[in-house]
C-alpha cells in the first residue's frame, strides 16, 4: 500500500512539479528580458515621439513644405487626396520606423528562439511589405485620379450615372491594387485570378460605357425620331 | 534658342528669293478641300494690292495625306485680268513645306517665321486655311498696316452671329483685356498679320516644345505682343466663314486648351498685369458694314439641363477652392425655373478669376480643373443666349462690354490673391 503510494508520489512529482518547477524557472529567466523588452519599446515609443516632434520642428524651419510644394510633390499627393503637409508625413514616416526598429530590438532582447525566427522572418518580410505599401499608395493615388477623371468626363458629356461611373472606376483601381499589394504580401494567390476578372470585367464595361457613350447620340436621335416624331434642336454654335 | 531645320530644297528656295518683302503663313492639315481658295485669295491680294513688293506665299504643313500641298503648288491665279485691272510686276514665290516639331499649329507657325527671318521680310501675315470667306483685302488690310502704318500686330476684327465665339466674347476677350488694358476684340481669331521684327521677337522665346506649339499659338502671339509693348491694331475684315473644324469636337477639350493657353500666360506676365488699370481702346482700320450670317440654333434646355448635372457631381470638387458665395449661388441657381435661370456677369467674373487662381495655386490637376469649369461654361452660354434672344447685334456688343468692364472691377480679387 506505502509501496503505491510512492510511486503515485513520485509519479505526481514527475509529471506536475517537475515541469511546474521548469516553468517557473522559465519565467524567473524569462522576467528580466521580457521587462527589458518592455522597457526598450516604451522607450522606442518615446524616441519615435521626440524624433517625431523634433524632425517636425526641422522640416518646418527649413520650409520643406514651400519646397515640396514648389517641386510639384504637395501637387501629386493632393491628387491623390492626401491633403497633409509635407513636414507632418515625413516626421510621422520617421517616427514610425523609429518605433520599428525599437520594436525589433524588443523582440530580440526577449532571447528566445522563436521570436528570433520571427523577428529573422520579420526582417526578412519587411522589403514586401514596403513594396505592398507602395502599390497601395500608387493605387490609392491613381484611383483617385482616375475617378476625378471619369467623373468630369461623363458630367461633360452628360450622363446622368456619373457619380456611380466615379465610384466604380476608384473601386476597380483599389481593388486591384489591394490584390497585388496582397500577392506581394504572400496572401491569397489565387487572388490574381480574381483580380483577373475584375480587370477584365472592367475592361469590357469601360468599352461598352465607351461605345454606348458613342452611340448614344446617334440611339437618342433615333428613339426621339420614332418615338415622339418630332426633332430636337441641336446646337450649332462655334464655340472659339 | 536652336533654329528648326528647314529642309534642304527649302533652303535652296530661300538662295535663290534671297529677300522678301511680304510673307504670307498658310498653315495645313488636310485642308485640300478649302486651302485652294485661300492661295488664290492671297495671290490676287498680292497683285492687287502689292503689285511691287517682293512676295511670297508659305505653306507649312502638318503631313497632310490629302494632296494640300500639291493643291498649294498647283493653284495659281492663271487670269488676274478678270480679277486686276493692273497685272503684278514681280513674281509671286511659292514655298510649301512640311514643318518640324511637335504636331499642332504652333510649330507651323514657328516654320514661318523662321523662313520669315531667313528672308528677312518686313511684313508678315497667316491665314487660316479653312477660309471660305478670305478675300484679296484681307491681305491688304492684314499687311498695310503694318507697311504704311508702323503697327507690329495686326488682330482681326470679324462681324460673327450673336452667339458664335461665346468662349471668346465670355472668357478670352474679357480676360485678356482686362489683363493686359487693351480693348483687342479677337485675341484669338487665327488670322494676324505682324512685323518682322516681331517675328524674329517670336523666334527667341522659348515655347516651342510646349503647349504653344500644340494648340496656344493665337493667344500666345496676341499677347506676346500687347505685353512686350509692341505696336498694336485691329483690321475689319468682314465675316469669318470656314469650314466647321470637327462638329463632334468635344467642348471640354476645346475649352480646357483655350482657357489654359491664355492662364499659362498670366503665369508668364504677372509683373505686367498685376500693374495695368483699366483698359484702352486700339486703333481699328478697315470700313466696317454689315454682315448677312447665318442663323445658329440652340437647345437651352439641354444647356441647362447640363449646367445642373455639372453642379450636383462637380460642387464638391470646386468647394476646395471656390468661395462659399458662388458655391452659394450654383445651389440656389440648379432649382432655377428656365425663364430665371442667369449666371450674371458678377458671378461669372469671380468663377472665372477663382479658377485662374486655382490653376496658378495648383489646387489640382490643371487639365481636371478645367474641363470641369465646361458645366458652368455651358450655364453661362445658356443665361447670354436667352439674355440675347431678342438683341441685336450691337445690344449683344454692349453686353460684352459690360461684362469686360466687370472683369476689369474685379480685376483686384485677383491681384490680391495671387500669391
Amino acid at each position: 500500500m506505502s509501496a503505491g503510494k510512492g510511486v503515485l508520489i513520485i509519479m505526481f512529482e514527475r509529471l506536475l512539479i517537475e515541469p511546474m518547477d521548469k516553468f517557473l524557472q522559465k519565467i524567473i529567466e524569462f522576467l528580466p528580458n521580457f521587462f527589458i523588452a518592455i522597457v526598450i519599446l516604451i522607450i522606442g515609443f518615446a524616441a519615435g515621439f521626440v524624433l517625431r516632434k523634433l524632425f517636425h520642428n526641422i522640416f518646418r524651419a527649413v520650409n520643406i513644405d514651400k519646397i515640396s510644394e514648389r517641386s510639384g510633390v504637395v501637387e501629386m499627393l493632393r491628387k491623390g487626396g492626401i491633403k497633409e503637409p509635407a513636414s507632418d508625413l515625413l516626421s510621422g514616416l520617421i517616427g514610425w520606423v523609429v518605433v520599428l526598429i525599437f520594436a525589433g530590438i524588443s523582440l530580440s532582447a526577449l532571447q528566445m528562439p522563436t521570436f528570433d525566427k520571427l523577428l529573422e522572418s520579420f526582417l526578412l518580410y519587411i522589403p514586401n511589405m514596403f513594396i505592398a505599401g507602395l502599390i497601395l499608395l500608387i493605387g490609392h493615388l491613381l484611383g483617385n485620379f482616375l475617378s476625378r477623371a471619369a467623373l468630369i468626363a461623363s458630367v461633360n458629356a452628360g450622363i446622368q450615372i456619373s457619380g456611380l461611373i466615379s465610384r466604380f472606376v476608384k473601386f476597380t483601381v483599389f481593388a486591384l491594387a489591394l490584390t497585388m499589394a496582397l500577392e506581394q504580401l504572400g496572401i491569397g494567390k489565387e487572388t490574381v485570378v480574381i483580380a483577373f476578372a475584375i480587370i477584365f470585367g472592367g475592361i469590357v464595361l469601360a468599352f461598352a460605357v465607351s461605345f454606348g457613350l458613342g452611340g448614344r447620340d446617334l440611339a437618342r436621335e433615333y428613339l426621339e425620331k420614332k418615338l415622339k416624331h418630332e426633332e430636337e434642336t441641336t446646337d450649332d454654335i462655334h464655340h472659339l | 534658342m536652336k533654329n528648326v531645320i528647314l529642309r534642304d530644297e527649302i533652303m535652296e528656295k530661300i538662295k535663290e528669293i534671297k529677300e522678301a518683302d511680304i510673307i504670307v503663313g498658310i498653315p495645313s492639315y488636310n485642308n485640300a478641300n478649302t486651302i485652294g481658295h485661300v492661295v488664290r485669295a492671297v495671290q490676287a491680294g498680292f497683285g492687287k494690292y502689292f503689285p511691287d513688293k517682293k512676295c511670297v506665299l508659305i505653306n507649312s504643313d502638318g503631313g497632310s495625306s490629302d494632296g494640300t500641298t500639291d493643291v498649294v503648288h498647283d493653284t495659281t491665279v492663271d487670269d488676274y485680268g478678270s480679277i486686276l485691272v493692273h497685272h503684278r510686276v514681280s513674281k509671286v514665290f511659292k514655298l510649301a513645306t512640311p514643318y518640324n516639331g511637335i504636331p499642332g499649329k504652333g510649330s507651323a507657325f514657328r516654320t514661318i517665321f523662321e523662313i520669315a527671318d531667313s528672308l528677312n521680310a518686313q511684313a508678315c501675315a497667316v491665314v487660316d486655311s479653312d477660309l471660305r470667306s478670305i478675300t484679296p483685302e484681307w491681305i491688304e488690310l492684314l499687311i498695310k498696316p503694318i507697311i504704311g502704318g508702323n503697327f507690329d500686330y495686326v488682330a482681326p476684327l470679324y462681324h460673327r452671329h450673336k452667339y458664335d465665339g461665346t468662349i471668346t466674347n465670355s472668357i478670352v476677350y474679357p480676360v485678356t483685356r482686362a489683363l493686359y488694358g487693351k480693348r483687342l476684340r479677337q485675341p484669338i481669331g487665327g488670322d494676324f498679320g505682324f512685323s518682322g521684327r516681331l517675328a524674329r521677337y517670336y523666334l527667341t522665346k522659348d515655347v516651342w516644345e510646349s503647349d504653344v506649339a500644340r494648340f496656344g499659338i493665337d493667344i500666345w502671339m496676341t499677347t506676346t505682343a500687347i505685353a512686350n509693348d509692341f505696336k498694336v491694331c485691329q483690321s475689319f475684315l468682314g465675316a469669318k466663314i470656314h469650314d466647321a473644324k470637327d462638329p463632334g469636337a468635344d467642348l471640354s477639350a476645346m475649352l480646357y486648351q483655350v482657357v489654359s493657353a491664355t492662364l499659362d500666360l498670366m503665369e508668364t506676365y504677372p509683373e505686367v498685369w498685376k500693374r495695368v488699370k483699366g483698359s484702352e481702346p486700339l486703333q481699328s482700320l478697315g470700313f466696317q458694314y454689315a454682315v448677312g450670317l447665318e442663323p445658329v440654333s440652340v437647345n437651352i434646355d439641354r444647356m441647362i439641363d447640363k449646367f445642373r448635372l455639372g453642379v450636383k457631381e462637380l460642387i464638391p470638387l470646386w468647394s476646395t477652392f471656390m468661395p462659399e458665395e458662388i458655391t452659394d449661388f450654383l445651389h440656389r441657381a440648379q432649382n432655377f425655373k428656365k425663364e430665371e435661370f442667369r449666371v450674371t456677369d458678377e458671378i461669372w467674373a469671380e468663377i472665372i478669376y477663382t479658377f485662374a487662381l486655382a490653376a496658378h495655386k495648383k489646387v489640382m490637376n490643371k487639365e481636371h480643373l478645367l474641363k470641369s469649369l465646361t458645366p458652368l461654361y455651358i450655364g453661362r452660354t445658356a443665361s447670354f443666349v436667352m439674355d440675347a434672344w431678342e438683341s441685336s447685334a450691337d445690344d449683344v456688343e454692349n453686353k460684352i462690354e459690360q461684362l469686360c468692364k466687370t472683369f476689369e472691377d474685379k480685376k483686384t480679387m485677383l491681384i490680391e490673391n495671387w500669391e
